[in-house]
């Protein structure tokens, strides 16, 4: 099926997705498409949909026809390394903060639910369910006959144990997952409800979800008691595919195959190592020696990248990556003020705080950056919405924005603020991290070339950085995200006036609010985000990402890509593929 | 001058009192110092996921909330009781836990230096000094003095280029503890230990040479002769012996400099040893950390260099001969 | 009984006399000349280094991780900037950075250890207790610690090497001081009126220098080691200031696809390190000064 007649049935999937009632408490479903012991795609799409945690990239591989892979054979191990980390802190899902933490625990632990890559909500740990009509009760049959690795019975006092602990915010970080529930009774050994206080769309596929959702990952209690909490962030315990069977903090995670698994065929490699691997050199080494034959964790470096794929020992993946990067400009520092954003752009444009800003924007030279500080991968962004959110993604808006590049008009700009050729504007410092320290090289370098300004480039750990950009005491800094599959986690996060991230710590007298504030956004983020309708979402989502483009909320960079690279040796089956994890039970050696 | 052995005991006694208080004095001061240091570690712990809730219960169970004093007596405290606390990172390791694994690799990592530094060392600084002045001392010196002068991280990197890379006869990166089998213990340990040992090497070269010909001079090098033994047996009894004792000195040199070799080397070969524990625990502020590597590190150092001052008094030749 | 000699008669002999073996030395010693020269070169690229480097140091460009060439003569790092320019840059930074350091330890230390020497008593307590506490840390260690609380930066590195390094020289001076405290011409000198300072200063400290700048020319050479491994791991100057140790750590990530970025700034640091310890040597065979631990 080509690219055309893809994105039809895509669209036509979407907009039965979003064909119910708002109001409805089941969203359009009846209680048959609820129980059962499978979530049809079709209903997952809905309530996928109806918690806006929709997205094309988490649409589209299910539709793809997948080529017909070699099976590989069952057994045999496999190395991986996790790339740019030096140890793997820890696998309690309750202090996991990390996405490669959690691509390794979604291997060792078991959720109620989990959703595979075709949009299929399986049950992990949960057999089949129903739900009430006021979409607030959620009665679960649990599945009998699972064991924890340590030999341990698997019921329904594991789920309240999990639960109480996630609760809590002493013990757990993610407390907030699970802050609707009311309540969870236990009905019998194998059976539970969660109450609910409020209908919630993305009960089943978020909040039950044995990876990124981590609450309800379900956890050992007696591993607990007998291996202590340090002991157990580092050899966890779960009912997972895999059961650690080494783990010395800063040395490699040894994983091997769980016998009792409740899915004979899964997982197929009977041990894999999984070696934390903090440097660029070492990571090439190891993978073209053959040390290592698949590489997971942080982002492969990008100079690697076409290396990679010129070794025909390798095969290299790409897809377009869910995240944003920017440059952060202080709309209270002296040379760029802008005090009001609420005014209309031509407004704006007059006011010499406003015309610096804009003119940075413009003159970043996305395509020299992505050349030079990328390698050539990734894509110019001008705003939030990146290319993984498939049909919300605006194409034009790199030609209309104001922000596109253009360095005449960046230059005229900056003389009309009075700084011609940069001439008497004050020195800025570029905030970056250790990490992204090349990337701010370049950006200070191209903005030189183009305004004639000086910026320097200020590395800063992280501990430290964070504290300045929370308080806003920082003239420019190099940030985004990552990790963003809906609209919301880009706009909600970020681009509102009350985003966690708008200048939380800074000093409120002096500055009003944060980064950036624009009523008119705001209102266009509140709504999408409850909008139902993909057609009216796309346009509420558009308007808000074009302001954001236009009145400059920061200087948008690119969008990175998402690359795996593995031996061909190794077979990862399109099901294995879920963005952003590692789903270790489904690849085999060939 | 030097201590008669009656009151060598007392001496040893002196010198351990003063060297635990000056450890401990060092623990104090570290203590204060790096609460110093610019930086929030809980906000860099909390900064995706969290709530102003999670930061709070974060901090009250770390205990970082208590006025400094209190925490400094807690932790001062329980150091006595053998109890370094825990750090306040990610999995709360028990510091005492992260510090015994990292010392046997940075022990590992320093005893296989040593032994490299003296496989080139000893027959170095033996054959220079017995032909003094020929074309062999001047291309052993030149060798020495290359080593001496080589970048402890850029030969690491050489290394990793030519033997892990290219050549791929060795690992790139990692620890492999002894338990694990002797070879792959000690092939993950060559490179680095080359990266260290040889510059290490270049220094006790330069003083066997030395200190052997100044004691192919001395007195009781003639006195020897006059026995009547052989230049050979004269070199193994009595000069190579007695040259040994300037090196000694040198010991105490030595875990300065591998100690902090190794912080840089660990940093390129990605083992976890004391080096890195320590520059780690500093970049992430983890207090506890920083103060047990710091207490850990410190005590080698006083150790050696009391275990050098004692060595010296006991085998000066001054002492045997009279 | 002591003849009433002009305390300057006693002093310019020990002094005149190092002078004039150390011109017979490195006139003699093949090494050191060797040593001077190399370091010469260094230096007079140091000094001419905006005339001589061929491009910016800063100045990138799209011609990422080229071989060496024609235009290139050590071929360009991943940021398309031109390495020889980098590291004739270099240089001069790397050479301040050990010349100022050792400058500032010197001062420091010798300050120290000769207000301890020479009063004694319980200003030598104090000093020599702190002196003790810092002996008992390695010094690349102290200087990590003091760069992660003062910043990075160049300022920054070299007073947090300084700080580091000082305890070299103030147990040295100390201990010179100790020794020629005894000496005639200090009590002539005393007998004539001359005040603490200019005694300690004018009268013990010429003699003592010996031993104080071997150290110095050893501590140059950890000095600028010590900032390269600073900055080699992210600790040291800022990325703007084309160090040796930065451009090295800059092209770590790089090596198997721009071998040169990884030997060339390499091969500098040892040259000159070399150049150091040759020179460093001659001094210690013409100064007659024993290795001291």
């Amino acid at each position: 099926m080509d690219d055309k007649d893809l994105m039809k049935k895509a669209e036509a999937e979407l907009r039965d997705a979003y064909d119910y009632d708002p109001r409805d408490p089941l969203y359009g479903l009846n209680k048959n498409d609820l129980r059962g012991t499978k979530v049809s795609r079709r209903t997952t799409l809905r309530l996928l949909a109806a918690g806006g945690a929709l997205s094309m990239a988490q649409l589209l591989p299910g539709l793809r026809a997948t080529p017909a892979m070699a099976a590989g054979h069952s057994g045999g191990e496999l190395n991986c390394a996790w790339a740019g980390v030096g140890e793997i802190t820890t696998l309690d899902p309750a202090q996991i903060g990390q996405v490669l933490q959690f691509q390794i625990a979604s291997n060792v632990y078991s959720g109620l639910m989990h959703i595979d890559s075709s949009l299929v909500a399986q049950g992990d740990l949960a057999e089949s369910w129903e739900v009430s009509e006021d979409g607030l009760e959620y009665t679960i049959k649990l599945r009998e006959g699972v064991t924890f690795h340590n030999g341990d019975a698997f019921n329904a006092d594991d789920v309240e144990f999990t639960f109480n602990r996630s609760s809590d915010p002493d013990q757990s970080l993610h407390s907030r997952v699970i802050a609707n529930v009311a309540e969870l009774q236990k009905l019998n050994d194998f059976e539970v409800k969660f109450v609910l206080k409020q209908p919630q769309a993305s009960f089943l596929t978020k909040a039950l979800e044995r990876s990124s959702g981590r609450a309800m990952t379900i956890v050992s209690r007696g591993g607990l008691e007998t291996l202590g909490l340090a002991q157990y962030g580092l050899t966890p315990i779960g009912t997972g595919p895999y059961m650690v069977t080494d783990h010395t903090l800063g040395q490699a995670v040894v994983l091997e195959k769980f016998a009792n698994y409740y899915d004979p065929e899964r997982p197929k490699i009977d041990k894999i190592t999984i070696q934390p691997v903090d440097g660029v050199e070492p990571l090439a080494a190891a993978i073209e020696a053959g040390d290592i034959q698949y590489i997971g964790g942080n982002p492969v470096p990008t100079q690697l990248v076409s290396r990679f794929e010129e070794n025909p020992n390798l095969a290299v993946d790409i897809k377009p990556g869910p995240g944003f990067q920017s440059v952060w400009i202080n709309p209270w520092h002296p040379a760029m003020t802008v005090s009001d954003f609420n005014k209309p752009v031509e407004e704006l444009k007059m006011e010499p705080g406003f015309m610096v800003r804009l003119a940075i924007a413009k003159a970043l030279d996305r395509d020299l950056f992505i050349t030079q500080g990328r390698f050539g991968y990734g894509v110019p962004a001008h705003g939030t919405i990146n290319p993984a959110m498939g049909f919300f993604f605006d194409e034009t808006l790199a030609e209309t924005s104001e922000q596109a590049f253009d360095p005449e008009g960046a230059k005229a700009l900056m003389a009309a603020a009075g700084y011609p050729d940069g001439a008497g504007f004050p020195d800025l410092k570029l905030q970056t991290t250790p990490n992204t320290k090349r990337d701010g090289q370049v950006v200070a370098n191209i903005l030189k070339v183009v305004l004639g300004i000086t910026v320097i480039v200020d590395p800063k750990d992280f501990s430290i950085g964070i504290e300045e950009f929370n308080k806003m005491d920082i003239d420019l800094r190099l940030g985004g995200s990552g990790g963003d599959y809906d609209p919301d986690d880009g706009l909600v996060d970020w681009m509102q006036t009350t985003s966690k991230f708008n200048g939380p710590d800074r000093d409120t007298a002096t500055k009003p609010f944060g980064f950036w504030s624009e009523a008119e956004s705001d209102a266009a983020i509140d709504e999408q985000s409850v909008t139902a309708d993909p057609a009216a979402r796309r346009e509420l989502v558009q308007k808000a990402n074009a302001i954001t483009s236009n009145k400059v909320a920061c200087g948008f960079l690119y969008h990175p890509v998402d690359v795996l690279v593995h031996a061909t040796s190794v077979i990862v089956p399109e099901d294995a593929r879920i963005p952003g994890l590692h789903e270790l039970d489904r690849i085999s050696l060939a | 001058m030097w201590p008669a052995r009656p009151l060598m005991a007392a001496y040893i006694l002196r010198r351990l009192v003063g060297a635990a208080l000056v450890m401990l004095a060092v623990a104090t001061l570290v203590f204060f110092m790096i609460r110093l240091v610019p930086g929030d570690p809980i906000a860099a712990m909390l900064a995706d996921s969290g709530s102003p809730e999670a930061r709070e219960a974060m901090i009250s169970r770390l205990g970082l909330d208590q006025p400094v004093i209190v925490q400094f007596w807690k932790w001062f405290t329980s150091m006595l009781q053998g109890d370094l606390g825990a750090s306040i990172y990610g999995n709360n390791q028990p510091v005492t836990k992260i510090l015994a694994e990292a010392l046997p690799r940075t022990m590992s990592l320093a005893f296989i230096s040593f032994v490299i530094a003296l496989l080139i060392a000893v027959p170095a600084g033996i054959l220079s000094a017995t032909r003094k002045n020929t074309a062999t001392d001047t291309v052993v010196s030149l060798f020495a003095f290359l080593g001496l002068s080589m970048p402890d991280f850029w030969l690491a990197i050489l290394l990793i280029i030519v033997f892990a890379a290219n050549l791929q006869w060795l690992p790139a990166i990692g620890y492999v503890p002894l338990s694990e089998g002797f070879w792959p213990w000690l092939s993950h340990l060559i490179l680095p230990s080359i990266a260290i040992g040889t510059g290490f090497s270049a220094i006790i070269a330069r003083m066997i040479r030395s200190s052997m010909l100044e004691v192919m001079q001395a007195d009781y090098m003639r006195t020897a002769a006059s026995k009547g033994l052989t230049m050979r047996v004269q070199m193994l009894r009595h000069a190579f012996p007695n040259a040994l004792i300037p090196v000694v000195t040198v010991i105490g040199i030595a875990f300065a400099l591998l100690i902090s070799g190794a912080v840089v080397v660990e940093n390129v070969f990605a083992i976890k040893g004391l080096g890195r524990v320590l520059i780690q625990g500093i970049q992430n502020r983890d207090y506890p950390v920083v103060q047990g590597a710091v207490l850990v590190v410190s005590a080698f150092f006083v150790l050696a260099n009391l275990a050098v001052d004692l060595l010296y008094a006991v085998i000066d030749p001054r002492i045997r001969y009279s | 009984m002591m003849s009433y000699l002009p305390v300057q008669d006693l002093v310019q002999p020990e002094v005149a006399q190092k002078k004039s073996r150390m011109r017979s030395v490195f006139g003699r010693d093949r090494k050191a000349q060797v040593g001077l020269f190399i370091l010469g070169f260094f230096v007079l690229i140091a000094v001419f280094a905006p005339l001589i480097a061929p491009f910016d140091p800063n100045e990138m460009s799209l011609n990422m991780m080229e071989n060496p060439s024609g235009t290139h003569w050590l071929g360009t790092d991943d940021l398309g900037r031109d390495l020889l320019s980098r590291v004739i840059w270099g240089t001069q930074i790397s050479l301040f950075v050990g010349v100022s350091t050792v400058t500032l330890a010197l001062v420091a230390g010798v300050t120290l250890g000769v207000l301890a020497g020479y009063y004694g008593g319980w200003i030598d307590t104090i000093i020599m207790r702190y002196i003790d506490l810092q002996w008992a840390f390695p010094n690349f260690i102290i200087a990590v610690y003091l760069v992660a609380v003062f910043g990075t930066g160049l300022l920054n590195v070299i007073v947090a090497i300084s700080l580091a390094f000082l305890d070299d020289f103030a147990r040295i001076a100390r201990s010179m001081v100790l020794t020629l405290k005894e000496e005639q011409y200090v009590d002539a000198a005393r007998v004539q009126g001359f005040s603490d300072a200019r005694i300690m200063f004018r009268h013990i400290l010429p003699n003592a220098l010996a031993p104080l700048i071997v150290q110095a020319t050893v501590s140059v050479s950890y000095a600028i080691l010590g900032e390269a491994s600073l900055s080699f791991l992210g600790l040291g100057v800022n990325p703007n200031t084309p160090t040796w140790g930065l451009i090295l750590a800059d092209g770590r990530s790089f090596i198997s696809q721009a071998w040169w970025l990884g030997v060339y700034p390499g091969l500098a640091i040892m040259l000159v390190v070399l150049a150091i310890n040759f020179v460093g040597d001659g001094l210690r065979d013409a100064l007659d000064v024993r290795e001291t631990g």
